[in-house]
């Protein structure tokens, strides 16, 4: 039950109308974690792939005068950022719990509570887009891609970060034996992800140029599966699809954790979870920068390649 | 949140979860692997397949809850 976004794309015949999740309900989770007496515990993830984010921002060695930070939550990314970078911020969320306790920073910054699939800004009007760990609620993510790309001034830049591809497999599988030995069949627990290889089809369709996808793996080690699913909904990462089952037995939890801890446990007794990152970086297209050459323009031949491995018999200097 | 209710003491058995399971560590093993060689044998996994573990590791797990909700004194310990 693991088909990934863009298979549920051609099922539905690439219609405007998908709907995978329910947003209602991923609202009212994200603003229950936010709202927790000691929910800082649970921000381990935002805030390391906030930081590296915050990296890749720094590595375009240009000042952002207006960026938008879309699914901030407790705006992760911001507290790495300094005002030489960014010099003005504007941070979006369904969750109004999250956006009251964002982060401290010195840049100056505005909230606006918005739906990221519903984008309340013009076109043409921030030179960076950041996201950090929310894109995988979105149901119709290239409708999405395709307004952060409208909202961006032309050599703008939109870099995001989202969970994908094998993401919490270890969690997925063994709850899929467990219930298929308990119970006869299976019902998706972990949300559908974005493959890597369509994200790149994804931005290019969106209007990006320049495009940059790199997958970083990060492995949390748990005392079991139960406190993987704990922290999972401490983070407002519960699983929030339509097609969710709403119970879950206690004797399949037994048997997961079981499983769990058989498949892939380690010898010490705790238990991996794998969250894949995938961090995409997209420029909106500007006559500045580079185009691929004209076609026949070649002043090379592909032909001369094959003698510069060969040794020259004379002594070049 | 108001006292104790369902969820509160729902939350409390979770919590004990990890802690009571790992008193039955040999039942779970042999269940997961179980479970585990049909991802690799030819024999597809079905309802019940590996029942008999199933059963040795709820067996367990309901003797050491049980263990761990007797008042002071009476599971053995001073």
């Amino acid at each position: 039950m693991d088909r990934n976004r863009l298979s549920m794309l051609i099922l539905r015949g690439m219609s405007g109308s998908m709907n995978v999740f329910n947003r209602q309900m991923k609202r009212r989770q994200k603003n229950w974690a936010a709202s927790l007496q000691d929910g800082q515990q649970y921000d381990y993830l935002r805030d390391e792939v906030g930081s590296r984010v915050a990296d890749r921002v720094y590595d375009i060695a240009r000042t952002f005068p207006l960026a938008l930070d879309i699914g901030a939550g407790k705006s992760h990314i911001s507290r790495h950022l300094s005002e030489e970078v960014v010099e003005r911020l504007l941070l979006t969320d369904v969750s109004q719990q999250a956006l009251k306790r964002r982060c401290q920073t010195p840049i100056p910054t505005r909230c606006v509570l918005a739906d990221e699939e519903f984008l309340p800004f013009q076109e043409n009007s921030f030179d960076l887009v950041v996201s950090s760990l929310s894109l995988h609620w979105i149901n119709d993510l290239p409708g999405t891609l395709k307004q952060i790309h409208q909202v961006l001034k032309p050599d703008g830049v939109f870099i995001g970060a989202m969970v994908g591809g094998e993401t919490l497999y270890e969690l997925r599988c063994s709850l899929q034996l467990a219930e298929t030995e308990r119970e006869g069949g299976f019902s998706p627990h972990v949300s559908p992800f974005t493959a890597v290889t369509d994200l790149g089809n994804l931005l290019g369709q969106a209007g990006f140029n320049m495009l940059t996808v790199d997958i970083d793996d990060v492995q949390v080690l748990y005392p079991g599966i139960m406190e993987v699913m704990m922290d999972l909904q401490g983070m407002g990462e519960s699983n929030c699809a339509w097609n969710r089952r709403t119970l879950l037995h206690r004797d399949t939890m037994l048997a997961a954790a079981a499983v769990y801890k058989e498949m892939y446990g380690s010898e010490d007794g705790a238990v991996p979870a794998t969250f894949e990152i995938l961090y995409m970086i997209g420029w909106k297209p500007h006559e500045s920068q580079a185009k691929p050459a004209k076609r026949g323009s070649a002043t090379a031949s592909f032909g001369d390649l094959s003698r510069i491995s060969r040794p020259t018999r004379d002594n070049n200097p | 949140m108001s006292g104790s209710n369902v969820w509160t003491r729902n939350r409390e058995k979770m919590r004990n979860f990890t802690e009571i399971f790992s008193k039955c560590a040999d039942e779970a093993a042999a269940y997961g692997k179980c479970v585990a060689a049909t991802t690799a044998g030819r024999q597809e996994l079905q309802k019940d397949l590996c029942a008999k573990e199933f059963e040795a590791l709820k067996n367990c797990f309901v003797k050491a809850v049980s263990v761990k909700n007797l008042p002071a004194g009476l599971d053995g310990s001073s």
